[in-house]
């Protein structure tokens, strides 16, 4: 049971993630490498600041805007010096590494000793009545502040996911979802295409970096290497949402790549246990967004042909 | 009120690609007049309105609209006071968004778009009333996407959008030109009436010489990034179709004249 929440606390922590991720590819159909250094960067950020003693509201947001940055930096990279899409996120990636070693000043800082948004949620629930260090649970023994926190990143994920969703149907944000679907048209609206992808590459990173605030927090620590493969992670998080739940519109989009994050965690998770050897995993994600990627046209084709093959 | 002043546009200068799209060309419209344009392929007409809307700056000369030289400003900029309908019907419209979301986004044109919600309680209503001028049934699936409807009404709503805001200028880009004829006579009547009814300044680049000769108040003939032919009023009322057409031929012989000409000259020379 430890496993599930544990699992499920990890997945809803990395779909704000895969939210970013949404933003930046879906929304603007650009695969921005930036995340992999931006995640790092707010947890980076978060750790130096909790281990200074900061209060962990502070350095989560304080996590949000050094994100922002990254992103609005690779957006400039892009809409103004015009560099290619994937190489302006390689670029800032790269620098970010250093950057994040700087904020650190050492390649890992442990949070053990430090005060972090898991205390805020263990308190309340002591607030609550649950002073037993455990509970049962549909005949399970469950730590309070595991479910605790998993409740309150749930409380959070959920506020996080309705905020972007009344986001995105507010005046600036239509314009925002236009600038991705037709530049061409919303630029004869009056709308500056470059500040509107350097705002959506802003916000798509400052997310990521919360999440990887949230998790330094979570498992205890930040480590410059944390970002590695997260695109791809993230990738996979919005394809299975969109499997689970479909396209038809933004609200369900969102609602599914907070469900697909969840499930692909729970899926390794699982995987993990049953001997699944943790150096295959990247490995495994990958051919998974790939296989994912592909078989839509794959499909497509098989389809097209099939009635071809009937006449003759 | 827009005025061009000996306004130049080459492209892929110095390279053998090179193409003289506008030459010195001088153009002023007036408040209310609705211009008609047409020319050869290649004649600069589409860059003419490239060139007023801002998708590329002038190499030489000025672009003065309601007295404010924009010549200079990007084509976002220009948007507030330009509407806008393009050649290719996808090109108008989000094709993932909502009918009303699209109508909403062309309400703010030029204007500040905050954090107000994109389709609030009135707006939808008088979304409704203004898409029932089109006479399309649109106004029963605003909450479609774009994407699921046809070229006809994608320009129909796209020129709706274009005019939601009184534009001081209305640009159209050989807007029926990938329709079919049924489609294109409706638009080319929605396009009129809109046009009449607000007293719009329009500029219509078309292929069809009929709507050349019966549509508007002035027609432009290009040729080789310059205006060759201009008549307005009477005159224009005047105008057939076969008229343009022979002015057409008129054109094609003398280029092909330009072509002898300069082959003779060549062997003579060099």
């Amino acid at each position: 049971m430890t496993l599930v929440i544990g699992a499920l606390t990890i997945g809803l922590i990395l779909s704000v993630l895969a939210l970013g991720i949404y933003i930046s590819f879906r929304i603007f159909d650009f695969p921005d490498i930036t995340a992999e250094g931006s995640i790092t960067l707010g947890a980076a950020v978060a750790a130096t600041l909790l281990v200074s003693g900061v209060n962990p509201f502070v350095a989560t947001t304080a996590a949000f805007f050094a994100g922002s940055a990254a992103g609005a930096l690779t957006g400039v990279l892009h809409t103004k010096f015009k560099i290619n899409g994937l190489l302006s996120g390689i670029l800032v990636m790269t620098a970010l590494y250093s950057v994040n070693l700087h904020v650190m000043g050492k390649s890992n800082v442990p949070l053990l000793s430090s005060l972090t948004l898991g205390n805020y949620a263990e308190n309340a629930a002591q607030l609550l009545g649950m002073t037993d260090e455990s509970l049962r649970l549909g005949g399970w023994e469950v730590s309070v502040r595991d479910l605790s926190i998993l409740v309150g990143v749930f409380g959070a994920i959920a506020a996080t996911a309705f905020a972007l969703d009344r986001f995105f149907r507010t005046h600036l944000g239509t314009a925002m979802r236009a600038t991705g679907d037709n530049p061409q048209m919303i630029r004869a609206l009056g709308v500056d295409v470059s500040a509107m992808m350097i705002l959506g590459l802003a916000v798509a990173n400052g997310l990521v970096a919360v999440s990887g605030a949230l998790l330094a927090q979570y498992q205890g620590f930040a480590d410059v290497q944390m970002g590695i493969g997260m695109l791809v992670w993230g990738l996979a998080s919005v394809i299975i949402g969109e499997a689970l739940v479909g396209v038809r519109s933004l609200g369900l989009a969102i609602v599914g790549t907070v469900m697909g994050s969840v499930l692909f965690r729970l899926l390794v998770a699982m995987a993990l246990r049953w001997g699944l050897d943790p150096n295959d995993l990247k490995l495994i994600t990958a051919v998974f967004v790939f296989g994912a990627l592909v078989l839509p046209t794959v499909l497509s084709k098989l389809r097209a042909r099939t009635p071809q093959v009937a006449h003759a | 009120m827009l005025e061009l002043r000996r306004i130049s546009k080459t492209f892929n200068p110095g390279t053998i690609n090179e193409v003289r799209s506008l030459q010195e060309l001088s153009l002023s419209i007036e408040d209310g007049s609705f211009v008609t344009v047409i020319g050869t392929n290649g004649s600069g007409k589409s860059t003419l309105l490239n060139a007023v809307a801002g998708g590329f700056f002038v190499d030489a000369g000025s672009i003065h609209l309601g007295g404010r030289d924009v010549t200079r400003w990007p084509e976002h900029r220009r948007a507030a006071f330009i509407g806008r309908v393009f050649q290719n019907p996808f090109s108008g419209t989000a094709p993932t968004m909502s009918i009303a979301e699209n109508l909403s986004l062309a309400a703010r044109r030029g204007r500040p778009r905050g954090f107000g919600p994109a389709l609030g309680a009135g707006w939808m209503r008088e979304l409704q009333e203004r898409v029932r001028v089109l006479n399309m049934g649109l106004e029963s699936r605003l909450a479609n996407a774009i994407g699921t409807l046809s070229g006809g009404e994608r320009q129909a709503l796209t020129l709706l959008m274009a005019t939601w805001l009184r534009p001081e200028l209305l640009l159209l880009d050989e807007h029926t030109a990938a329709l079919d004829p049924k489609s294109g006579d409706k638009v080319i009547r929605v396009s009129e009436e809109i046009i009449a009814r607000d007293k719009l300044t329009a500029l219509m680049v078309t292929h069809s010489m009929s709507q050349a000769a019966t549509l508007g108040d002035r027609l432009i003939m290009m040729h080789r990034g310059r205006i060759i032919y201009d008549v307005r009023g009477a005159e224009k009322r005047r105008v057939r179709p076969a008229e343009l057409l022979a002015r057409f031929e008129e054109l094609r012989r003398g280029e092909q004249l330009d072509e002898t000409a300069a082959d003779m000259l060549k062997r003579t020379y060099i």
